[in-house]
């Protein structure tokens, strides 16, 4: 794990632990008071005094059948004493039975516990269960003792619902006395499940972090790379977030240093092949025209009469002449590469360039079909005008020249008798100018593509294989890059490509 | 997996330790039939604020657990239980008692503790558990506690929301813990004791 992705899992764990920390001891705080408002002393208080009344319900009816009993007994005793009438009895108790409601049957018994007489009130089948009790009085009736039996009720519902508020009230009173490690648990185990939810999210922000600093780790370890002189090096872009964006110019960046690298590796080739092009060009020019003046001096001074070895002289004379003038033209051409000047570059028009290449073709076609014109068509055009770019226009001229002039032999090479066809057309795109020149002749081999703008290469009898070096590196001081592949007509297509001037 | 493991052993040692660390009482023991009877009394579980309690007209429930374990392990070999439900009746003065499906009214208070809370000749345990262990020493320990909010009624009272919320049934089940727990305790131990051969 790199350091930046242990700052990044640190400032993550720092963030949602403190965020855990403080939400536990807020969560705690309002679980308090939340708590406080709905469990405390008052509600608890008045629970117990709940409790309280319906046990004093309780009692109260409790005595107050007590005094029924009391009343029911006195009014039968009364009747006893005062009739000995057995019906007026019986209308008796049926008429206390009708005035009491908690009064369940009377019953007067003598000593033989047989029933004398007996009001019983129907069971009420909706009335719900009932919680009885028996209340008597010896008394006697003559000489007979008897026993007045009342039985009382009340509703066994009083009794439940004293039970009912007596667990309430108990559990609340459990509730107000643990109210705070109440408050506590719920708070901690809101902290346990947080925590857990928390280390999830933190799992899921490690790997989701890991992959953006792997990212900048990659791009770390590249840079590292490029840093040691590998100009090859790219990073596969993801995504479209900032590390992409950086990823993208990291790699652009690369690009353009490696293009940069090549155009200068490839003009400190050429000025080195200036160098060898000039001292040879010395070497080889300054012994020319004493050997020419020998060959001469010899051929005319010969005084003899021997005629076959007068005419080897003249054939010898000739020979020697002949390279000797061929040799003056590459010592030429070789000067001529040595001195190239740099590129002097100035705003211009692409399209002015094709107008003045235009001028040039027909001499040139003249010169490839040694004196009559080869017949091959070219072709011009500018495709956007203007096309403003910086450049020399003289120079690039001269190299554009010296591909049209190749394109020219080359297709009049294919095609002698005629159909020879060569397309010359400027356009642009994407912020660059292009000059694209291209043939229906035999084309380049693939594997020769990037050789052609060696110095020295050249698969002509008679050529330098200076031409397409010396417009490799006028593009090169132009800033753009000049580009050899196949053409749709099956020839060659060279590509110049030229960064456009800025518009203001 | 090795940490929960560990966390099990610690568990279990610390409960034992627990256990070893009750006070001692002298409880009498007799074997019958192969199995241990044991007989004791708990009626210190009735403070005067339990007593009080028992007065006041409302239900209240008396819990008496009695288990026998080898001596320095935790394993139990035999367990009984029983509770009395106590409720001071108001309408006629008396108490009525119930264990488990059999009612019975007592006139005074302490015939409920006596009848709840002294206990004679109670089996613990069967008599194979007991074979198994002859020759080894054994020990009784006794719970006895007042008015546990039974679970049935922990559950009804105190309940989660309907917010399908994972805190409130986790925290509600640490709640009914704290809450329904016995309002007093006491629990106490024999001393060690042999299993007849």
């Amino acid at each position: 794990m790199s350091r930046f992705e242990r700052k990044i899992l640190f400032a993550i764990g720092l963030a949602v632990f403190l965020a855990l920390g403080g939400s536990i001891f807020l969560a705690q705080g309002a679980l308090r008071d939340v708590y406080a408002v709905g469990v405390n002393e008052r509600f608890g208080a008045e629970l117990v005094h709940g409790v309280e009344a319906r046990r004093g319900q309780l009692m109260a009816l409790r005595a107050s059948s007590d005094q029924v009993a009391d009343a029911v007994l006195w009014a039968v005793e009364a009747q006893l004493a005062t009739s000995r009438s057995d019906a007026a009895l019986d209308s008796l108790l049926a008429e206390l039975l009708d005035r009491y409601e908690a009064v369940q049957s009377i019953r007067l018994i003598d000593d033989a516990d047989e029933v004398l007489a007996n009001a019983v009130r129907a069971p009420d089948p909706v009335g719900g269960a009932l919680r009885t009790t028996i209340r008597d009085r010896e008394t006697g009736r003559g000489e007979r003792k008897l026993r007045i039996e009342v039985e009382v009720s009340v509703p066994e519902r009083y009794f439940e619902r004293l039970q009912e508020a007596g667990e309430v009230a108990d559990v609340y009173s459990r509730l107000q006395q643990q109210g705070a490690s109440v408050s506590d648990v719920y708070a901690w185990v809101f902290g346990v499940l947080a925590f857990f939810v928390i280390l999830v999210a933190f799992l899921i922000g490690a790997i989701v972090s890991r992959r953006v600093t792997r990212r900048v780790t990659d791009l770390a370890e590249a840079s590292r790379k490029v840093g040691a002189g590998d100009l090859t090096v790219a990073l596969p872009t993801g995504a479209g977030d900032e590390i992409t964006e950086l990823t993208k110019a990291f790699n652009q960046m690369v690009r353009d240093l490696r293009d940069s690298r090549t155009r200068i590796e490839y003009l400190q080739r050429i000025g080195a092949w200036q160098d060898f092009a000039r001292r040879l060009a010395h070497e080889i020019k300054n012994p020319l025209t004493p050997i020419q003046l020998a060959a001469q001096e010899m051929s005319e001074t010969y005084a003899g009469e021997d005629e076959a070895y007068q005419k080897k002289l003249l054939q010898a004379r000739a020979i020697i002449e002949e390279e000797v003038a061929t040799l003056r033209r590459l010592v030429g051409e070789f000067s001529a590469f040595a001195k190239l000047p740099r590129a002097d570059l100035s705003p211009s028009d692409l399209c002015e360039l094709i107008e003045s290449i235009r001028i040039s073709i027909p001499a040139v076609l003249e010169d490839v079909g040694r004196g009559a014109a080869a017949p091959v068509e070219v072709q011009l055009s500018c495709a956007t005008k203007p096309i403003r770019v910086r450049m020399d226009p003289m120079m690039l001229k001269r190299g554009v020249d010296n591909i049209v002039r190749n394109a020219i032999q080359a297709v009049h090479a294919a095609h002698p008798a005629g159909g020879g066809r060569v397309l010359v057309r400027a356009y642009q795109s994407e912020g660059s100018g292009f000059i694209e020149i291209r043939d229906n002749g035999a084309g380049i081999d693939e594997e020769n593509w990037e050789r052609v703008f060696d110095p020295y290469y050249t698969t002509k009898a008679e050529g330098t294989g200076l031409g397409l070096a010396i417009v490799k590196k006028v593009v090169l001081e132009h800033g753009g890059e000049v580009r050899l592949d196949r053409a749709p007509e099956g020839g060659a297509r060279f590509s110049i490509e030229l960064p456009l001037m800025e518009t203001s | 997996m090795r940490f929960a493991v560990a966390a099990l052993v610690l568990l279990v040692a610390a409960v034992a330790y627990g256990q070893s660390q009750l006070p001692k009482r002298d409880l009498g023991v007799a074997w019958s039939r192969g199995a241990a009877r044991v007989s004791f009394s708990a009626k210190d579980l009735a403070d005067e604020r339990v007593r009080q309690q028992l007065s006041s007209g409302l239900r209240k429930r008396m819990e008496v657990t009695v288990s026998a374990h080898l001596n320095g392990s935790n394993w139990r070999m035999g367990v009984r239980q029983f509770g009395c439900d106590v409720t001071r009746d108001l309408w006629e003065d008396g108490y009525l008692v119930r264990i488990g499906d059999q009612s019975e009214r007592l006139k005074t208070l302490e015939q409920v503790l006596d009848r709840c809370l002294v206990v004679e000749g109670l089996f613990v345990g069967e008599p194979n558990s007991y074979a198994l262990q002859k020759g080894r020493d054994i020990y009784f320990a006794v719970k006895a506690e007042f008015n546990p909010i039974s679970k049935k009624q922990c559950t009804e009272l105190i309940r989660p929301s309907s917010g399908g919320d994972p805190v409130g049934p986790i925290s509600v089940t640490i709640v009914r813990r704290r809450i329904c727990k016995a309002e007093r305790r006491i629990a106490f131990r024999s001393e060690v004791l042999r299993v007849p051969e």
